[in-house]
């Protein structure tokens, strides 16, 4: 989709993305440093019927998930059928013990999940990973079209595009469905965090309060924000974007000095709701998500409709002959990292890298998994006035509510490395905005 | 009035203050500046003794340099817009993306004079800046608790400055007479007899500058 007058005015949109400090923070050297996060104007369309397909299987798999989440801070059944191994839930990082038997307001553990695929040469779409604890990236191509809609009234004229902007409803809603009673706050960790700007883009955008944790008291079983004259408003949902472990010194680390003392108490209790409920990192571990397709049809008792990467877990003795066999034609990944970090392509490694990377594999095959490298179909990108291709992704939100609903556009990441497959902004990638069609 | 938290009325009311501080003193920088041009005096020692701040600048030429540019001088106008940025870049939810956005641009803008080959008459596009988010604040902030804060800080800022720069009565009792007026719609706590003597202190024949500068100082409570 190269439409040139949109793409006329990329230098346009990019400085008033700059205009409106649409950025993200970066530490370097132990210093905070904002930057701007490239965008391109050619955007990645999705046709009606695609979009039709994937929000089905972005659907079913969220669900399965959720599921999944309930069962193993429950019943457990999915281990005792032997479908997940348990050595892949308790020594996973994200498994928090204190979460057991805990029932989230409406059951709803992931209410805002942020899935990330690719699409193959073959046109195929595969899941790369699931991330439910605090996605981000949604506030990137809403504020994008607005400014792209201005640039070129006539090409949004001319194409029939589902409007992106009602991001904002959609997560209010979900917000809304949970809340316990009262207001509904965005947690924040604070000005230097790498999302911030998203952070206060959606408060502004779903009228919801940014605050700090120091804004917040837990007092008789209920959660409260402090207004200037002292007064105390009552907190029916929180959408915390902080990660589980510094949400509340009381329940997890004591050392937070950002969360809220109590809160996970009244959480408990069903006295607040926290989107995404804390405990989901025991589902989005690049470990478990091998088990996904298992999943969908263990509690849905369907096929998956979107399928996996293929992936091999060292952990499984087949599994591990063959990522040795053929570990030059593999992408090694640490499950422990995130942001694309402890990635690694066996064909790049030196041969001493090799050797001590597969040291490190068979001391700790639960550590890692190995996938195939799927060769992702490119796309354009402008670069200095001239059309290159460049490797990409797709995060797309599914928010949960009373159903889910599979937001009509998505975070389309692209590499502007020629050479790699990296697409994350900390790593110097772009994005684009992603049209699903209406017609 | 909506909820509002402590943290946010704090940065609402030191926007004000910041972003008027560094519009005001670019502006008496600028006349400051203008009078050097012709004196061998080094006048930029009174400027520096009337803003009771520390004259750590070695000629004229250092002064320009460092007071309106150098981000480790806690004096200099970059270091005051860069307080305004950082109060601001907290309050989108409050005041909205385009009230940020001035002050985003003027950040922008003194970066560019930093390394302009005439900074000072860039430093103009800072001062428009600041002119169209006072504007913005006006136009597009339905709260009146919250427009009103932003405000006061920039009235308190105001008198502030004139009185430790000694301007004119006139322009100083105009300053009071808006902060009275504008005070009690807020959300503010302050003490009325403080406003009562300012009034008294910028009426008064003789005008004691230290005194308004301790008044203004004390008005708003702890």
């Amino acid at each position: 989709m190269k439409n040139m007058d949109l793409c006329r005015h990329t230098d346009t949109v990019n400085e008033l993305l700059a205009r409106y400090g649409v950025k993200f923070g970066i530490y370097k050297n132990n210093e905070f440093h904002e930057q701007l996060f490239p965008f391109d104007a050619v955007p990645r369309v999705i046709d009606k019927e695609e979009f039709a397909y994937l929000e089905k299987g972005l659907k079913q798999r969220v669900m399965a998930l959720n599921c999944f989440i309930r069962d193993i801070y429950g019943e457990k059944q999915i281990v005792r059928d032997h479908v997940v191994p348990e050595e892949f839930i308790f020594a996973s990082s994200g498994y928090l013990a204190q979460c057991e038997g805990v029932l989230p307001p409406k059951g709803i553990y992931a209410h805002i999940a942020g899935i990330d695929l690719v699409q193959g040469k073959n046109d195929e779409w595969y899941i790369l990973e699931d991330n439910l604890r605090v996605p981000s990236g949604a506030s990137y191509p809403m504020i994008a079209r607005d400014l792209c809609r201005k640039s070129s009234p006539s090409t949004f004229k001319e194409y029939h595009i589902e409007d992106n902007r009602n991001y904002a409803q959609l997560l209010r809603n979900t917000m809304d469905y949970v809340n316990t009673g009262g207001h509904t706050v965005i947690l924040t960790p604070g000005r230097y965090n790498a999302a911030y700007f998203e952070h206060s883009y959606l408060a502004e955008k779903t009228g919801a309060h940014l605050v700090t944790g120091n804004q917040l008291i837990v007092e008789n079983d209920y959660l409260y924000f402090i207004d200037y004259s002292g007064k105390k408003e009552r907190v029916g949902a929180v959408y915390r974007r902080i990660s589980d472990e510094y949400l509340d010194p009381m329940n997890f680390k004591e050392e937070s000095l950002i969360g809220i003392p109590h809160i996970y108490d009244i959480f408990r209790k069903g006295n607040v709701a926290l989107l995404n409920a804390p405990g989901n990192g025991v589902a989005d571990d690049k470990g478990i998500y091998y088990f996904v397709p298992k999943m969908i049809r263990y509690y849905l008792d369907e096929e998956p409709i979107l399928q996996n990467a293929p992936t091999y877990l060292p952990f499984y003795e087949q599994d591990m002959a063959y990522v040795l066999e053929h570990f030059d034609h593999l992408v090694l990944k640490d499950v422990a990292e995130a942001g694309g970090y402890g990635v690694v392509f066996g064909d790049k490694m030196t041969k001493e890298e090799k050797e001590n990377f597969i040291g490190l594999l068979k001391k700790e095959p639960r550590r890692f998994i190995a996938q195939e490298i799927i060769d992702f179909k490119d796309i354009d990108i402008l670069d200095q006035g001239q059309w290159v291709p460049r490797k990409a992704d797709l995060r797309a939100f599914v928010l949960m509510g009373e159903e889910p609903v599979v937001w009509k556009s998505g975070l389309t990441r692209f590499s502007r490395n020629p050479d790699s497959f990296i697409v994350n902004s900390s790593q110097g990638g772009g994005f684009k905005d992603t049209w699903v069609l209406s017609q | 009035m909506g909820i509002i938290s402590v943290e946010n009325t704090d940065r609402l009311y030191w926007l004000g203050r910041y972003s008027e501080r560094v519009y005001t003193t670019i502006r008496l920088f600028s006349d400051s500046f203008d009078e050097m041009i012709d004196s061998y005096l080094d006048s930029y020692e009174v400027f520096c003794k009337r803003l009771d701040i520390p004259n750590i600048y070695t000629s004229s030429a250092n002064f320009i340099e460092r007071y309106c540019f150098d981000s480790e001088d806690p004096n200099s106008i970059y270091s005051n817009l860069t307080r305004a940025y950082d109060n601001c870049i907290t309050l989108r939810e409050e005041i909205g993306s385009e009230c940020v956005s001035y002050i985003q641009l003027a950040m922008y803008d003194m970066n560019r004079a930093r390394v302009s080959e005439a900074p000072l008459i860039e430093l103009q596009k800072v001062v428009d800046n600041i002119l169209a988010f006072w504007g913005i604040v006006d136009d597009s902030i339905d709260s009146e608790n919250v427009r009103n804060i932003i405000k006061v800080g920039k009235r308190i800022e105001r008198l502030d400055l004139y009185a430790r720069l000694h301007l004119d009565a006139e322009k100083m009792e105009r300053e009071v007479d808006r902060l009275v007026g504008r005070i009690p719609r807020t959300c503010l706590k302050y003490r009325k007899e403080a406003l009562s003597r300012l009034k008294e202190l910028v009426e008064a024949s003789e005008i004691d500058y230290y005194s308004i500068v301790k008044e203004v100082e004390s008005i708003l409570e702890e």
